[in-house]
């Protein structure tokens, strides 16, 4: 009986393994001698970092170096983010790295560098930028700003506005929010009717969220503003359940098919840009320039942009509303 | 106090797993290499994992960065994060029980030792605070199942999103984040790389090691060991025993709580800031190394080895996949795999034993 059991027992190792293998043999990349950079998203499954993907390895191919793009599927599991950098950093030249929290990655980044691996923060910041070689980014602030800026020209300068956010801790979405918050300050005849709601990363959440939101100010709401893809996602969701899309004035930040046709239909009225291929290949680039011994600047800004109803077809628009995007 | 109830024997018939040894005497007949073989079991997966992830490696031009120390190192640290909380699980499996709120109570006591840190509490009082947390927690879960009569899943289903919004609550809705200074006896805690480089690994692996052979005395000697197994077994049957049942249950779940409160050190330390969101999602590779390890969710069977195993076996396909290069994907289909290949395996082993 033993011998049976542990013959099963064996079988399914084996068949474990078999199962790693042949995943292992289509997964492994080649070695060439190149350069081996990791650029590591917040997550892997959203539109955007398929386009900062694309920048990427348009920057792997121009400049010779081998990109290993790994990342969590979960925009929030920063544990595992840890992880990742802490087993990447033993295997390549170089780290890309969008932080998912500003404190938790400030570690592993660390102990990359102590055994001579350097990194480039993109996306989002890291606390520590003593660290880090230098530090890719859209300005976010700026671009809340120009958010709260034009949805203050939308309302005409008075009206009352709700905003979703996104998850605490992230840097990048609450630069924004403030940045929108400050902007709106300056008009006082607009009122913040909402501000205190958390969406995080997950659509389904931020559509239960807006729904709740929009349910509990009804008739009074006159603008809504979303920070990223999740929430205007959801935002939209809801003002269509609500049948309420097309009347309240909808701000929403980065791009995404769906949100191209809304603003066509005028169910949002702007989308607030960041250039993620330009991302993605600027990351690279900083880095190959600071591994070839090259000065580099330590903020580098990836530019932001208002995309609206009517400027919607110019040529740098549409390229930006749709970016390439990487498989 | 088995011995004396020849009754109960049917109860007990293949409970070999782990700490079970006396009540496997009562049982069927096995000998000590069968023994060895159902306990060594999961350990002997990871073996060969192991062995399988170092030779895809060691083929791959460049190769072999897998089997170095400092991957070795990594794996540890990882292993520990999930591995401590587990060990508290498996008292709770064998005793019959599970624990979803798990994470939740983790990240609750985590974000309270952060508090603790912030406001420049000595770091024994703030780590305390950390642990009596996990404690409280645990206390409550066994508390209200016990009380209520209400099964464990619905309880720590209840409590994980209870946990969840009451650290949000204390933590005003924002990770907790104290000043690096204020908690530098945590910040070699979990490196993976500990310095002096003598120590080998981090001082969280060290700690889980003792741990492991703390749980493994208690469910093998202790009375209160015997009194788990017991409960998770034939909960009818321990009671006609004299074991005092929902006694025995609030100790399992404080137990259990209180190895989340060490949890919550082990991801205050790895993470530096405390945030009570982090523990979503936890509690599932939790129960998968308790599982993967050969406990039984119907309880009465499970052992720290196989636990320790279980966890260092996803620690080893997560390193070993992004060694590799292997998608995340992968990992889970990986991982989600071994889950079923694992409990699979044990449902046709207590078959065979039913049979004889």
């Amino acid at each position: 009986m033993f011998k049976n059991r542990s013959l099963t027992f064996l079988a399914m190792s084996v068949l474990g393994v078999a199962i790693g293998t042949a995943i292992a043999g289509c997964g492994s990349s080649r070695d060439d001698g190149k350069r081996r950079i990791a650029v590591i998203p917040k997550g892997t499954t959203h539109d955007f970092w398929k386009s900062v993907k694309a920048g990427a390895e348009k920057a792997g191919e121009e400049f010779g170096v081998n990109i290993i793009w790994t990342g969590t599927a979960d925009e929030q599991d920063k544990e595992k983010q840890v992880q990742l950098v802490d087993s990447l950093a033993g295997t390549v030249d170089g780290i890309c790295l969008a932080p998912i929290d500003r404190t938790s990655l400030v570690r592993p980044v660390e102990r990359a560098k102590k055994i001579g691996v350097p990194t480039v923060i993109f996306d989002s910041g890291l606390e520590d930028s003593e660290i880090t070689v230098s530090y890719v980014a859209t300005d976010n602030r700026k671009g809340g700003e120009m958010a709260g800026e034009y949805m203050a020209k939308l309302l005409g300068g008075k009206g009352s506005v709700v905003m979703l956010r996104y998850a605490a801790g992230s840097e990048s979405t609450e630069q924004r929010e403030a940045g929108f918050l400050a902007a709106i300050a300056k008009y006082p005849d607009i009122k913040i009717l909402a501000d205190d709601q958390r969406a995080g990363s997950n659509a389904q959440v931020a559509l239960q969220k807006s729904s709740s939101m929009l349910q509990a100010n009804r008739g009074r709401i006159d603008g809504v503003f979303t920070v990223c893809e999740p929430n205007n996602k959801g935002m939209l969701q809801a003002l269509e359940d609500e049948k309420l899309a097309g009347e309240i004035m909808f701000v929403g930040f980065d791009s995404d098919p769906r949100f191209v046709d809304a603003l066509r239909e005028k169910k949002m009225h702007g989308i607030v840009l960041q250039d993620p291929f330009h991302m993605g290949y600027m990351a690279v680039k900083t880095m190959v320039e600071h591994l070839d011994g090259k000065e580099v600047e330590k903020v580098i800004t990836t530019g932001e942009y208002l995309a609206t109803p009517e400027n919607m077809d110019e040529p740098r628009m549409k390229e930006l509303l749709a970016p390439p995007k990487a498989e | 106090m088995n011995e004396s109830r020849p009754e109960t024997r049917s109860e007990y018939r293949g409970n070999l797993s782990g700490g079970s040894r006396a009540l496997a005497e009562n049982g069927h007949r096995t000998s000590g290499w069968q023994l060895l073989s159902t306990t060594l079991g999961p350990l002997l997966a990871l073996c060969i994992v192991w062995l399988v992830f170092a030779f895809l490696d060691w083929t791959r031009p460049l190769g072999g960065t897998f089997a170095e120390v400092r991957s070795f190192q990594l794996i540890v640290v990882h292993t520990a994060a999930v591995a401590v909380p587990a060990l508290g699980m498996t008292i709770i499996i064998i005793a019959g029980g599970i624990d979803l709120s798990v994470g939740a109570a983790m990240a609750l006591a985590a974000t309270v030792g952060a508090y603790g840190f912030l406001n420049g509490y000595p770091p024994a009082v703030a780590i305390g605070m950390c642990i009596a947390t996990g404690l409280a927690a645990g206390v409550a879960n066994g508390a209200l199942i016990s009380s209520l009569r209400v099964v464990p899943f619905i309880v720590t289903l209840g409590t994980m999103m209870v946990f969840q919004g009451v650290g949000r609550f204390l933590a005003g809705d924002t990770p907790i984040r104290p000043p690096r200074e204020s908690f530098a006896v945590l910040d070699e805690f979990q490196a993976p790389f500990p310095t002096p480089a003598w120590q080998m690994f981090s001082p969280g692996v060290w700690v889980m090691l003792l741990l492991g052979i703390l749980v493994s005395i208690t469910l093998r000697y202790a009375v209160f060991g015997r009194h788990v197994f017991a409960l998770g077994s034939n909960e009818a049957t321990a009671r006609l025993c004299g074991i005092n049942v929902p006694l025995t249950r609030v100790a399992v779940y404080a137990l259990g709580g209180l190895f989340a409160g060490i949890a919550g050190v082990y991801q205050f330390a790895a993470l530096g800031e405390g945030n009570p969101m982090d523990g979503i999602g936890k509690e599932l590779p939790i129960i998968a190394a308790v599982v993967v390890g050969g406990g039984s969710l119907s309880g009465g069977r499970g052992s720290v080895l196989g636990t320790l195993s279980g966890a260092a076996i996803m620690a080893v396909i997560n390193h070993g996949c992004t060694t590799l290069n292997v998608g995340d994907m992968y990992q889970d289909i990986l991982i989600g795999a071994i889950i079923i290949a694992a409990v699979a395996l044990d449902q046709y082993r207590q078959r065979r034993m039913a049979d004889k």
